[in-house]
């Protein structure tokens, strides 16, 4: 009597869910905080206000990874989204697998978008052997936040267009400072032999994650290369130049003592720190600005990044990409021509978080809007001639996770360059070769 | 052989001890980062998170639960993983405990057999099946349901259930399913009349960890749900994970809501446990 009763009831879950399934809808497939969705789902709903008749349906992941378990699989299933929003670092293993429909063609054709209302930065880096594969929504890259308050408080100038990596250092150094206020160095006692020469930091001069997007710009401003051929990469090959800036990025922790230790990061994350105003500077990229605007506590701005010898930054671009299994492309471009036009790129422009890949808008007050925070959000504009961007190699987040790691173990334990380089590259290699060409 | 004195101590008052100084070990263990977690939902939403646990909030604030609801959708969430678990916890003990049942009415060879099986079948991997199960819930018509959520439950969840089950009825003297033969009761009834209320502390262990597994399960929601109407608890606080950390309370609130129900549950399973040893 009672498994009858189951067995109804289950049979009613079934009818009261089946509603969902029709292909009527374009589903876009994103990913994003709470606050991030919030923006997505005022973009569909200005959309669907727009061209009426049209149905848009987000499809939210909370992160990267559970964005490409959820796309990989209903890829390999046959019903994948008809769009997906994808960083260019990680859209290589879908233009690989030839799951990408080339957005080319498509943006020949549209009467909206034209190739030159973008930022060609942005375009290239979505760009396989010639064919615009997805169209970017953003061109973010690397900048350095900064407390106003504390450089205020301890006399230091603050970063000039231009300084260099010594600058920076000197700031860095001078901004690390005990509770007493006085400048100390900070030291890791759980390294071999170290002793500590005062009290601990109670603020640190800089925070920068050890990892292969923070390290390439300064290789890259150092004249340095970090693959043995910047167009077809088949090895991570640091040169000379790409060494000596991999030396004075692990010199921030063993020998200045300016970043915090691994402890301390792993107690405090660095964005975390800064918005507890406990660093005086931190080397992120655009999305960071929203957690920013949320504190109260002290004043902040952006500068560029410091230069080696010229200057150079890394790209931080995401990207519309229709999937070759959409049942309808067309409206699936459609989607794209209001998101990427002035007004759902005025939308997007409003979160805060991007920095939008529309000239024009980015150029607006949209963008530029002197009201809010950072002040200097030129910065980000004035970046992008000297933008470069990782190559698109299918294996290369993999590459990422596995440089990093050896990053990670560099800056805070202080290894020598050559077993830095080294471990890159035979650590590295076996995913190159991995990668489908 | 007699019972010397140390065995004496060991199982009487010794016992005892020991086992109190047991339980107090597991609680000191287990009982912090509740604590904690509950604590640290307390906390105002919006401010740098503290470097060192700080137990008690001031100011005591229920805004990260009022957020958790808004931002996570959290309410929603919870009803339809309640529901997911009210379908899919009865079903998969019921069709364990009759799959273990018939199994320990096989001959001995047979029941070893499908043992050996039911063993291979716990070593695959959830993962590989995914993307097959993805193409059958496709072709049915049933991705994005919360069918693919309960479906497993109509082969009881997992290999293991009907294996525990196996092993509870094989533990009862075979002479009482042949007093029940002769007294004509079908196999059917024989298992729900007689079967199950011998084998209650199976059935207490079966529900609670097939409710866990329900309740925790995160791939394939992940997989098979795309509207956020459908999304259920872990989904729902996979994404307040991904808020600010200054956000941290909104965060820890969700996993509050996500923890109470799997503790009522194992402490309902728990007494169900102990009123049978006793």
């Amino acid at each position: 009597m009672r498994a009858r009763a189951l067995a109804v009831a289950a049979a009613l879950v079934v009818a009261g869910c089946a509603g969902g399934e029709d292909g009527s809808a374009t589903s876009l497939l994103v990913f994003g905080d709470p606050h991030e969705l919030a923006a997505y789902r005022s973009l569909e709903a200005a959309y669907e206000q727009a061209h009426p008749g049209a149905d848009l349906r987000l499809v939210e992941a909370s992160d990267r990874k559970d964005l490409i378990a959820r796309l990989s699989t209903s890829i390999a299933g046959g019903k994948p989204p008809d769009l997906f929003l994808m960083n260019y670092r990680f859209y290589g293993q879908f233009a690989a697998k030839d799951a990408i429909e080339p957005a080319g063609p498509m943006l020949t054709a549209s009467k909206t978008l034209k190739a030159d209302d973008f930022y060609p930065q942005a375009l290239e880096a979505f760009q396989v052997r010639g064919e615009q594969m997805c169209m970017p929504q953003n061109i973010s890259s690397l900048v350095v936040y900064y407390n106003k308050d504390l450089f205020k408080k301890y006399g230091v100038a603050e970063p000039r267009p231009g300084w260099s990596w010594d600058d920076m250092v000197a700031t860095a150094i001078a901004l690390t400072r005990d509770a007493n206020g006085d400048v100390v160095k900070g030291v890791d006692t759980d390294q071999p032999g170290a002793a500590p020469t005062g009290p601990p930091p109670a603020e640190y001069g800089l925070g920068v994650s050890p990892e292969l997007v923070r390290l390439a710009p300064f290789v890259w401003s150092n004249g340095g290369k970090l693959f043995d051929d910047d167009h077809s990469p088949a090895r991570l090959a640091l040169d000379e130049p790409a060494v000596e800036a991999l030396q004075d990025f692990i010199d921030l922790r063993g020998l200045h003592g300016a970043v915090p230790t691994d402890q301390e990061v792993e107690s405090q994350d660095d964005e975390a720190r800064f918005a507890a105003g406990k660093l005086g500077m931190l080397m992120s990229s655009r999305r960071s600005t929203t957690t920013f605007r949320a504190v109260s506590g002290f004043d902040w701005d952006v500068a560029a990044l410091p230069v080696h010898r010229t200057p150079a930054t890394v790209l931080h671009s995401d990207a519309y990409c229709v999937t070759r299994g959409s049942s309808d492309k067309a409206a699936a471009w459609k989607f794209v021509e209001f998101a990427l036009g002035p007004e759902g790129a005025k939308i997007m422009a409003g979160t805060g978080r991007t920095v939008p890949s529309n000239k024009a808008v980015a150029q607006s007050p949209a963008f530029l809007d002197p009201a809010a925070k950072p002040r200097s959000a030129q910065v980000f504009l004035d970046s992008i001639p000297s933008i470069r961007a990782t190559p698109t190699i299918s294996t290369w987040p993999e590459i990422e996770d596995v440089a990093n790691g050896i990053l990670e173990n560099a800056l805070y334990y202080n290894k020598p360059t050559a077993e830095v380089v080294r471990e890159l590259d035979e650590q590295t290699r076996p995913l190159f070769e991995r990668a489908s060409k | 052989m007699g019972v010397g004195p140390w065995r004496v101590l060991v199982e009487g008052v010794g016992s005892r001890v020991w086992r109190r100084w047991g339980a107090v070990a597991v609680v000191a263990v287990f009982l912090p980062p509740l604590a904690l977690l509950v604590s640290g939902s307390l906390h105002r939403p919006g401010l740098p998170p503290p470097t060192t646990p700080d137990l008690v909030p001031a100011p005591v604030s229920v805004e990260g639960y009022r957020l958790a609801a808004e931002l996570g959708g959290l309410v929603r969430a919870t009803v339809n993983s309640l529901l997911v678990c009210a379908v899919a916890v009865p079903l998969s003990v019921v069709v364990a405990s009759m799959a273990g049942f018939a199994m320990a009415r096989l001959p001995q060879r047979v029941a070893g057999w499908v043992a050996a099986l039911s063993l291979v079948a716990l070593m695959v991997p959830a993962v590989a099946l995914l993307v097959p199960r993805f193409a059958v819930f496709r072709v049915a018509g049933l991705t994005d349901t919360l069918v693919p959520l309960v479906a497993p439950a109509l082969i009881a969840g997992s290999p293991l259930f009907p294996l525990v089950y196996y092993l509870a009825f094989r533990a009862v003297p075979g002479e009482l399913w042949e007093a029940c033969a002769m007294e004509d009761l079908s196999p059917l009834r024989t298992w729900w009349r007689v079967g199950m209320p011998l084998v209650r502390p199976a059935t207490a262990g079966t529900a609670a960890l097939t409710f866990v597994l329900t309740w925790s399960n995160f791939l394939d929601p992940l997989v098979f749900l795309y509207d956020r109407d459908l999304f259920t608890l872990p989904l729902a606080l996979r994404s307040l994970a991904a808020l600010d950390a200054a956000d941290f309370p909104v965060f820890l609130a969700g996993a509050v809501v996500a923890t109470v129900p799997a503790l009522v549950v194992f402490v309902v399973a728990q007494r169900e446990l102990k009123g049978v040893s006793r």
